[in-house]
């Protein structure tokens, strides 16, 4: 063993240290690059082939006067928000009874609100539509209703799904929040609600708002579940989906898809960069993840 | 997961234990009703316990039974989808260590910044970033008319296996799993304490030795992560194979959409779904405890 190998960094040498970093730039090139060919294509004026025809913004103009797939895209955009919604609020409840309460099967609880990070979204879309299949032969039988498949029964789902990521998202918060606060507020009078609704939501405002950001971007662009459960009314995904194999849309779906992926950057950097100043705001070192 | 520990002791009044209900009562309902009773009715009903067509079998261990001796057209694929979810799991892994490493470790200066450019793509359409491997594949994509240009192939004559075959699935699930494994890893490397490096070099290790017997050891939690969390999605994966895959890339989770949507024999898709969860739930066992739910959340 050389001097000079034992001194300086112990974790890569000068060589490894650029082995590594040109290794980096490669895995970057390797996530943009489909990416960036296929935003090329939103501005070219023929069919998604090579080799390229030329600069238009036709596309951009058919995609958004199209009824079906301005309609489409609506739905996904009721669905993420009233999913995430919902999921915000379950979350900021299971998060503080984890964090800040002791009961009797906390162990199970914790595990059935992740649990659902671990059963695929395949198994889990499929069990939701016998579940409501199901449920229908029964009421049609017994009262001649039925509930049926649609918006409804993917706002369901995608708050299962969405809940872990919420309430991962609020935890660390609301770990680092003292506990005096509380105290102070039921000291000077406030009851558990009062103090819960005007002291730990608004300190908790932060990690509420990128939870949000989170599931909304989740439900969003989830297909899987939502392949099942929507019945005849598609959400984007399950359009997109359906018209890959029709080559004369393609054009339209890869330049709404463009400014869907543009607008979605820009809320997550923007919800993480608000997340990292609000804990700058609150005197704690950000953490890691 | 990560256990909190409450600092309150354990409720004393009768108030304390209300505001414990109320916390507890809305996601516990919400997850028994969607969740844990529609995966329960499905397991009901892949043994025949409850009917919904009139076509479904009675009570009975026929279709468990044909699929877990291996009578059945699905235990083939089953084997078939592990394989190829082992693979895109080890190169995922492979690929995303280096990264983590390299930002955990060796770079000082916006490591966080650079971490968030390789999570990014995650966070954008799962179907887009598939899709856009269909373009680039394709008989006239990026590959082959770069190919044709060269005179290397003739434009009558593309290379066959670059799209609908096994390879391309895998290739395009490695591409959307990378980004969300480079965040557990990284983790377990940023919270590797540095001066354990430093003590390693004092004792007489060399980089490679440090490397093996201090870090690799100590990011295992990490690697173990980042393996579970792409092997369960890409084990029950229908949608990437569907678009890219043709018969050759055909998996398991094709077969459980197909039996749902296309075939309509709902009992035998359920089985294959139940056991697909039973394999999940045992892998979750045996690594269950270094698997730490809070590394997913960014």
């Amino acid at each position: 063993m050389s001097r000079a190998q034992l001194a300086g960094d112990p974790a890569a040498s000068e060589g490894a240290r650029r082995l590594l970093a040109l290794f980096f730039l490669g895995l970057v090139l390797f996530l943009y690059a489909p990416i960036a060919v296929l935003a090329v294509f939103s501005f070219n004026d023929g069919d998604v082939v090579f080799p390229l025809q030329g600069f238009t913004l036709h596309w951009y103009r058919d995609a958004l006067t199209n009824p079906v797939l301005l309609g489409a895209l609506r739905r996904s955009v009721i669905v993420a928000a009233v999913s995430s919604v919902i999921a915000v609020g379950l979350g900021v409840l299971a998060a503080t009874a984890l964090v800040r309460r002791r009961f009797a099967g906390k162990a199970a609880f914790s595990a059935l609100v992740f649990s659902p990070l671990v059963v695929p979204y395949l198994v889990f879309g499929v069990s939701l539509l016998v579940l409501f299949t199901a449920l229908d032969k029964v009421l049609t039988a017994t009262m001649g209703v039925y509930i049926g498949l649609g918006l409804h029964a993917i706002v369901i789902g995608h708050v299962v799904v969405s809940l872990p990521y919420t309430v991962l998202t609020i935890m660390p918060l609301l770990e680092r929040l003292s506990r005096s606060l509380d105290e102070a507020a039921r000291d000077l009078g406030a009851g558990a609600w009062q103090t819960f609704r005007r002291v730990t939501v608004p300190l908790l405002m932060p990690a509420i708002v990128s939870s949000f950001l989170i599931a909304f971007t989740l439900s969003f662009d989830e297909y899987a579940i939502a392949s099942f459960l929507a019945g005849t009314e598609p959400t984007w995904p399950v359009y997109l989906f359906a018209q890959l194999r029709v080559p004369s849309l393609l054009p339209q779906l890869v330049a709404v898809s463009s400014i869907v992926l543009v607008a979605s950057v820009l809320l997550v950097v923007s919800a993480e960069v608000g997340r990292r100043l609000a804990e700058r705001r609150y005197g704690a070192p950000a953490p890691v993840a | 997961m990560a256990a909190t520990v409450a600092r309150g002791g354990p409720p004393r009044t009768r108030a304390e234990r209300w505001g414990i209900l109320g916390l507890l009562s809305g996601p516990l309902l919400w997850l028994t009703l969607f969740f844990l009773v529609p995966v329960g009715f499905v397991a009901a009903y892949s043994f025949g316990l409850v009917r919904i067509f009139p076509t479904d079998g009675g009570p009975s261990l026929g279709d468990w039974e044909r699929f877990l001796l291996g009578r059945s057209i699905y235990t083939g694929l089953f084997w078939k989808s592990v394989a190829m979810s082992l693979t895109v799991s080890i190169a995922v892994v492979l690929l995303a260590y280096p990264v983590g490493y390299y930002l955990a470790l060796c770079v000082r200066k916006r490591k966080y910044v650079l971490l968030l450019l390789i999570i990014a793509p995650f966070l954008t359409s799962f179907l887009l970033r598939v899709l856009a491997w269909k373009v680039i594949l394709g008989d006239r994509g990026v590959v082959n008319s770069l190919l044709y240009w060269l005179h290397v192939r003739a434009p009558e004559d593309p290379v066959p296996w670059l799209l609908y075959s096994r390879f391309t699935v895998m290739l395009v699930l490695a591409y959307v799993w990378v980004p969300f494994v480079a965040l557990p890893i990284f983790a377990s490397l940023d919270n590797l304490d540095r001066s354990l490096l430093e003590a390693a070099g004092d004792l007489g290790a060399g980089r490679w030795r440090t490397f093996l017997r201090v870090t690799l050891p100590l990011s295992f939690p990490g690697v173990t992560a980042a393996f579970v969390f792409v092997f369960v999605p890409t084990i029950g994966e229908f949608v990437t194979p569907q678009l890219v895959g043709g018969t050759a890339g055909y998996m398991y989770g094709n077969a459980i959409n197909d039996l749902f949507t296309k075939g309509l024999d709902w009992q035998s898709g359920s089985v294959l779904a139940m056991f697909l969860l039973l394999v999940v739930a045992a892998l979750m066992m045996l690594f269950g405890r270094w698997v730490q739910v809070r590394s997913v959340a960014a």
